[in-house]
């Protein structure tokens, strides 16, 4: 049928929707091009002189840092995910799967806050580890988690596992075994096959996996602000102090819009890289 | 199949490997639990005495009530209203073809790749800009941005699977569209909708960074005031209510993946 | 009974109707009357347009030039719902939600009908076909069979103008095909429903039909009764298609009026003279035979050609015999024996003489 009933009614709301957010995003872009005027919530006149501030080392030393912690975590999560997806993926037993599922995606849901927060009794100086070693004698003194990029890292990978292991399962589960047992029937060893048959065939997944990896981390705000404790800063971070600290919004504002140039930018590069890679996958 | 000892003990590496990265992930929820139910106010491990005392307290904390009133009320707004224009958009998507369809999809999906504090902050700015009080009408709009994406997709990924000869068979019986809609298409994409509204309604009672920038005092969700209270406090009273936290999540999704199969949602075949 | 108007008789008209798909042309200005109360087959390959055209009756789209009608009115641009159609869709398309009485009760709902009258028709329509007391199941309960009455009680209920049927029978095996085929015609005949019925398999659509349409390529080869269409294609595609044939080389001996005669050994074969405007006498001509037409035998003089049995076929009820022969335009000569004599009588390799029985076939140009 050539009419298109519903169209209009269906599509209004998706069209508000649109129209706030890009509202939105203009506001930022808005007040990105706005000075600063202390002591006041009104912004001044139009001015490129935030992004001119952005190049003060004081502040490009965060981008750096953001783009470290982030190349950092999603390369330590590919690392600690790809196994347990793989397991995921070829255990035989449908109960461990569901389990294995539950407690990969569990964390997914459980919030920023409540997650950072038990990391921070895990971490901290009185925390889990320290307490542990400490009671069996193994040092004397606290070892210090908290407040180091260390410590951030280690937080952010746990709140980045769930999006990767998700997606390295799902890559992985739709390589065929067959394609396992070929190479096995042919004399190459377990290790043989998975590197020569196995990686290649998830690459897809892989560089997927990572470029998630890499742009959720961007957007990390609570972990980097209660266990960085204002001594690792993410741009996130740089953002609500800020905005909330010195109501420097328009200031603010062109940090935001600086981060979304360097994400655009990183992921960009990371899919030019990946290209290579994704060829060797299955299509 | 026979195995070598080689085999056998490379599947045995492997099998602590994977228990080792399961304590990793399962550590901090431990931890917690173990701290919530400690006698003493000050984090120790291990704790010298067991007591609900701090359940108690977080129950009672007015700040984590209100939080989670507040809570109650964006998350119900905003997964109702993310269902509603997600759903609707994701049939048009599927069905209609309109100049810059594409074009409104990608600004809808793009709340995925651009950071929380920046969409917050957008919001925040936006309010001031035009005069509107930071009530819950910034919240709710700005909750229904954050999750669209996700209802968009869940429905999307349904329709894509439902068999278009129903919806024939409906019409070649009689059915005007808007008949075949509530009585063919609707239930019979009811598993999608709910699982889209369930992911929908988790992540927006959940959403933290956003919600800082938007919400003020009096409407403040549950994540922000748990975070407030960290700052300030050290007690495990934030244990206790984080371990409450764990439970009724770790049971809601047992519950998704018996009802709905998550590994369908989140596209892993099953049966390899 | 009052003389009924030409108009009247058709109850299903393609004017010229031409539907592209992208850079595909699936129907290529078709046009077919279909009459009240006849069970007519579309016949092809895939691809031929066969679907396309039955689609389009159903409304799924409009066509891209021409017209269609039914009951005398133009109905291009009118939807789906508001056509009197009934379809049995290939995959059943029963609704899984509701119950078989739920299903089989849609469409009567959709109209308002009273729920008394319903009931009654729903009950009607079941013990139509041979499903009483299976209101209550789900559909995922019953088997491919069962499925499939329900779905055609769904579509008869609602006494739409035509019955459209989309390969119906394809996932059946080959038993329950054959009673359904039975079951299906039965029906049909008794509520003098007019139908359209779309098929590959030329052997359903010779038992099946009143009338068939062979097509390819986006238009009608041939439309006739199926003995027309048997034992007269008007062309090579259809007299390959419909059937199997064995394809003669011969010569062209004599033209006379409507008829010519060809020639191949001692055997002189009448066949019509249509197809082979602009054949010089003496000319090469393709014979188109039937495997029931030809005999094997000894070598003799008597015979139209020679060859050697390749392979033998037991079928049960005959025997394919497979002869190797220097006149045979294509590969071997299919040649069809009944009984199970011919196993032993003409074993493998051996030298046999082929004739044509009855003195009637179809000859076309060599292109």
């Amino acid at each position: 049928m050539n009419q298109q009933p519903f169209l209009r009614t269906f599509t209004a709301p998706a069209v508000l929707c649109a129209i706030a957010f890009l509202a939105a995003m203009a506001a930022v872009l808005q007040f990105s091009l706005r000075a600063y005027v202390p002591g006041s919530l009104e912004p001044g006149g139009f001015t490129l002189a935030n992004f001119a501030d952005l190049l003060k080392p004081l502040y490009s030393r965060v981008f750096l840092d953001t783009v470290w912690i982030c190349a950092l975590t999603a390369v330590s999560t590919l690392l600690v995910g790809y196994p347990l997806a793989y397991a995921m993926v070829r255990t035989k037993s449908a109960i461990l799967k569901s389990i294995l599922l539950v407690i990969v995606v569990t964390p997914l849901f459980l919030g920023e806050v409540v997650r950072t927060y038990s990391w921070i009794i895990v971490l901290g100086n009185n925390g889990f580890i320290n307490s542990v070693l400490r009671d069996l004698g193994i040092i004397q003194q606290p070892i210090q988690f908290m407040f180091t990029t260390f410590g951030v890292v280690v937080a952010l990978v746990h709140v980045t596992m769930p999006v990767m292991v998700v997606m390295l399962a799902a890559a992985l589960s739709h390589i065929d075994p067959d394609y396992e047992r070929a190479a096995e029937s042919l004399g190459a060893g377990p290790v043989r096959t998975f590197l020569t048959v196995t990686l290649p065939l998830s690459m897809p997944g892989v560089v997927a996996g990572v470029t998630t990896a890499f742009a959720w981390t961007f957007s990390a705000f609570a972990t980097p602000q209660l266990i960085g404790g204002g001594r690792v800063n993410m741009i996130s971070n740089l953002v609500y102090q800020l905005g909330f600290a010195s109501f420097n919004f328009p200031f603010a504002a062109s940090l935001c819009v600086a981060g979304l140039a360097l994400t655009f930018v990183v992921l960009s590069a990371l899919r030019l890289a990946a290209r290579p890679l994704e060829k060797i996958g299955p299509h | 199949m026979p195995q070598s000892a080689y085999q056998r003990a490379l599947g045995f590496c492997g099998t602590l490997l994977v228990l080792l990265i399961l304590g990793f992930l399962v550590l901090p929820a431990a931890v917690v639990a173990i701290a919530a139910f400690n006698d003493k106010a000050i984090l120790s491990f291990p704790p010298q005495a067991w007591s609900w005392r701090w359940f108690a307290k977080a129950i009672a904390y007015e700040d984590f009530r209100a939080g989670f009133r507040n809570g109650l009320i964006v998350t119900a707004w905003s997964s109702a209203i993310a269902l509603l224009v997600g759903a609707s958009f994701a049939f048009v998507i599927d069905r209609y073809r309109f100049p810059f369809k594409r074009t409104l999809e990608a600004i809808l999906l793009s709340p995925l790749v651009i950071p929380h504090f920046t969409v917050g902050l957008g919001f925040l700015i936006l309010a001031a800009q035009i005069g509107l009080s930071r009530g819950f009408a910034v919240v709710v709009v700005c909750h229904v941005v954050l999750v669209l994406p996700f209802v968009l997709r869940s429905v999307y990924v349904s329709l894509r699977n439902l068999d278009q000869s129903y919806e024939l068979a409906a019409a070649s019986l009689g059915a005007p569209p808007g008949r075949v809609l509530l009585t063919v298409t609707l239930p019979l994409l009811l598993p999608g909708l709910v699982s889209g509204w369930l992911f929908a309604a988790i992540l927006s009672f959940n959403e933290f960074t956003a919600s800082l920038f938007v919400t003020s005092q009096r409407t403040q969700t549950l994540p922000v005031a748990m975070y407030n209270y960290v700052r300030e406090f050290a007690d495990p009273s934030m244990a206790a209510l984080s371990v409450m936290y764990i439970v009724a999540t770790a049971a809601l999704i047992v519950f998704a993946n018996a009802f709905l199969g998550l590994g369908k949602v989140l596209n892993i075949e099953q049966g390899h | 009974m009052a003389e009924q108007n030409k108009t009247d008789d058709i109850a299903v008209r393609f004017d010229a109707v031409t539907k592209t798909f992208g850079e595909v042309v699936a129907l290529h200005e078709v046009s077919l009357g279909v009459k009240r109360g006849e069970f007519m087959t579309l016949l092809g390959p895939s691809g031929c347009g066969k679907t396309t055209l039955l689609k389009l009756t159903a409304g799924f789209f409009g066509p891209d030039g021409g017209n269609v009608a039914i009951d005398g009115k133009r109905v291009n641009d009118v939807p789906t719902y508001k056509r009197e159609i009934g379809i049995m869709f290939q995959n059943y398309a029963l609704f899984p939600h509701m119950t078989v009485a739920g299903n089989v009760a849609y469409g009567l709902k959709v109209r308002g009908q009273p729920k008394p009258e319903i009931a009654r028709r729903v009950d009607e329509a079941l013990e139509l076909v041979k499903l009483t007391g299976f209101g209550d199941r789900k559909p995922r309960q019953l088997s491919g069979g069962q499925q499939q009455r329900v779905a055609l009680a769904r579509a008869l209920v609602i006494k739409p103008t035509v019955l459209l049927l989309d390969e119906p029978f394809s996932a059946l095996d080959k038993n329950l095909r054959a009673s359904m085929q039975v079951e299906l015609r039965e029906i049909q005949r008794q509520l003098g429903l007019t139908t359209i019925f779309v098929t590959h398999d030329q052997g359903e659509a010779l038992c099946l039909s009143d009338r068939l349409a062979v097509m390819s390529e986006g238009r009608i080869r041939q439309l006739g009764t199926p003995t027309e269409v048997y034992r007269t294609p008007c062309d090579r595609f259809v007299a390959s298609f419909v059937g199997d044939a064995n394809v003669l080389r011969c010569r062209l001996e004599s033209v006379g009026g409507s008829d010519a005669v060809v020639a191949l050994g001692n055997a002189r074969v009448k066949v019509a003279s249509g197809p082979l405007q602009g054949v010089a006498v003496s000319a090469p001509v393709d014979l188109f035979v039937r495997p029931e037409q030809l005999v094997v035998g000894q070598a003799a003089e008597t015979c139209a050609t020679r060859g050697t049995i390749a392979a033998q076929v037991y079928q049960g009820g005959h025997v394919d015999l497979y002869v190797e022969c220097a006149d045979s335009a294509r590969e071997r000569l299919l040649v069809r024996s009944a009984g199970h004599e011919a196993i032993a009588r003409w074993p493998i390799g051996a030298q046999v003489g082929v004739s044509i029985a009855g003195g009637e076939g179809v000859a076309f140009r060599i292109d």
